[in-house]
């Protein structure tokens, strides 16, 4: 494999650091990249993939300075590790059934239920969760930590919700009632917030 | 001669598997049926005294698993029905005395004779769950209407779903409707929404079922006398194929069972 590769997204161009090659291979095959591709990235954005690579302060400094060499690029990004995990909008599974108490539906990003989730079920997603029927097991939304994630259900009565890092549980007292429209939660100033769908 | 093999299966233990097990065996056998019953408790066997035939063991499933006796020799005779036959488990082995290979196999060989082959599951989800189900055509959960034996029933449904064993039916066991009109039981409909999947039938609580077991004679053999029985009789002419309503499980009021006898509803 190539040290570096390329990728163009609707948000500008990624420079991908094959984390198998050694540093000095990436830095000469920047160098002939930048001398022979000079005018390729005229007012875009170029982010840096480091594939978990650890960069030094002198490599990072060293890497700008090359990449500087393009001629007119536009801004220039180095990537976290946790921006390289955090899913794609597009990513979703569809889950056509009911899932039952034992059954555990683990997915990286977002997770579709049509049927319900029942007591003792669990399904985690890295992304949102968008539950058509009764969601009443356990659900935990941006299970990687993000605590934009959302749940919605067309009758939200899970025995305990988590969104990124913060948990709720179902009231103890059971004389709450079924929920009569569809709910979506969310955090909100550090806590998991419920509130009917509106979708307008 | 192709019969149907059926496990009745709970996860939850003491909801009246066994119970169930030899009503509805007797009840299929006295509608003309031939129909044999399998223990699949190895080591806890109780379907053998529930049926009052503890004292005609000579073999056992295992015996015939491992090839100590023949499968006819294990096979004992109902001592009221001569159509329905039990083979018992072994009460000094355990569950993984047997492997769900050779379960399968033996229901293939029991089906050729039989027309209904009722399998009696053990409590849990472990091997001898796995054996019980293994040769079977379909399966029949029983719960009783309290949160901890349904949800082990849903889980049961997701496992016999992963296993292959699509639409499974249900029977509510030890329903009390007074304390469901008080709302201190959880009622049909709320069971069903969260299992999703059909009613073979619903037996109401009833004493006369703890007096029959321990004399080892099951309910449905004294038909109509007791609202158990009742019951167990409807559920087995469901699987028999007959379509029959609930049964209406209100107390009768005087009243009513005054205006039955003079014959005005």
């Amino acid at each position: 494999m190539e040290a570096i590769s390329f990728r163009v997204t609707s948000k500008g161009v990624y420079l991908n650091l094959n984390p198998e090659s050694d540093y000095s291979n990436i830095k000469n095959a920047l160098i002939k990249h930048t001398a022979e591709a000079n005018n390729f990235f005229t007012g875009v954005d170029l982010y840096v993939n480091p594939n978990g690579r650890i960069l030094s302060a002198e490599e990072i400094e060293e890497l700008i300075e090359i990449l500087s060499r393009y001629k007119n690029i536009g801004q220039l990004y180095f990537l976290s590790q946790e921006t390289k995990n955090r899913p794609r909008t597009m990513d979703t599974i569809l889950i056509n059934r009911t899932i039952r108490s034992g059954q555990r539906i683990k997915y990286p990003a977002n997770i579709v239920v049509i049927g319900d989730i029942n007591p003792g079920a669990e399904v985690i997603a890295g992304g949102d969760v968008l539950v058509i029927g009764k969601l009443r097991g356990v659900v935990h939304a941006g299970a990687t930590g993000s605590n934009e994630s959302q749940v919605i259900a067309l009758s939200l009565q899970p025995t305990q919700l988590r969104i990124g890092n913060y948990i709720s549980r179902s009231p103890d007292d059971k004389n709450t009632g079924e929920p009569t429209v569809p709910e979506r939660a969310y955090v909100k100033d550090g806590m998991i917030i419920v509130e009917a769908l509106k979708l307008w | 001669m192709a019969g149907k093999v059926i496990v009745i299966t709970s996860g939850k233990g003491g909801v009246g598997k066994t119970t169930t097990t030899a009503n509805i065996g007797t009840a299929l056998a006295m509608l003309g049926k031939k129909v044999c019953l399998i223990d699949a408790d190895i080591g806890l066997r109780n379907l053998d005294v529930v049926m009052g035939l503890e004292n005609r063991i000579v073999y056992d499933l295992v015996d015939v698993v491992e090839g100590n006796c023949r499968l006819e020799q294990a096979l004992i005779r109902d001592k009221r029905q001569s159509n329905l036959f039990l083979l018992p488990a072994a009460q000094t082995r355990d569950k993984t005395a047997v492997t769900p290979f050779q379960m399968k196999e033996l229901t293939e060989r029991l089906k050729e004779e039989m027309d209904y082959v009722l399998v009696d599951s053990p409590a849990g989800i472990e091997q001898g769950f796995k054996n019980a189900i293994a040769g079977a055509d379909s399966a029949v959960i029983v719960t009783t209407p309290e949160v901890s034996a349904v949800r082990d029933a849903d889980r049961v449904i997701g496992l016999l779903e992963t296993e292959g064993l699509k639409d499974p039916v249900v029977i509510i066991n030890r329903l009390r409707p007074d304390m469901v009109e008080k709302g201190d039981m959880m009622d049909i409909n709320d069971m069903i929404e969260i299992l999703a999947i059909n009613l073979l039938g619903v037996v109401p609580e009833d004493e006369n079922i703890v007096i029959s077991t321990n004399k080892g004679e099951p309910i449905v053999l004294k038909n109509g006398s007791t609202r158990a029985g009742m019951a167990f009789m409807n559920i087995a002419r469901r699987i028999n194929g007959e379509e029959l309503p609930l049964m209406n499980l209100e107390k009768e009021t005087l009243l009513n069972k005054l205006k039955r006898i003079v014959g005005l509803t």
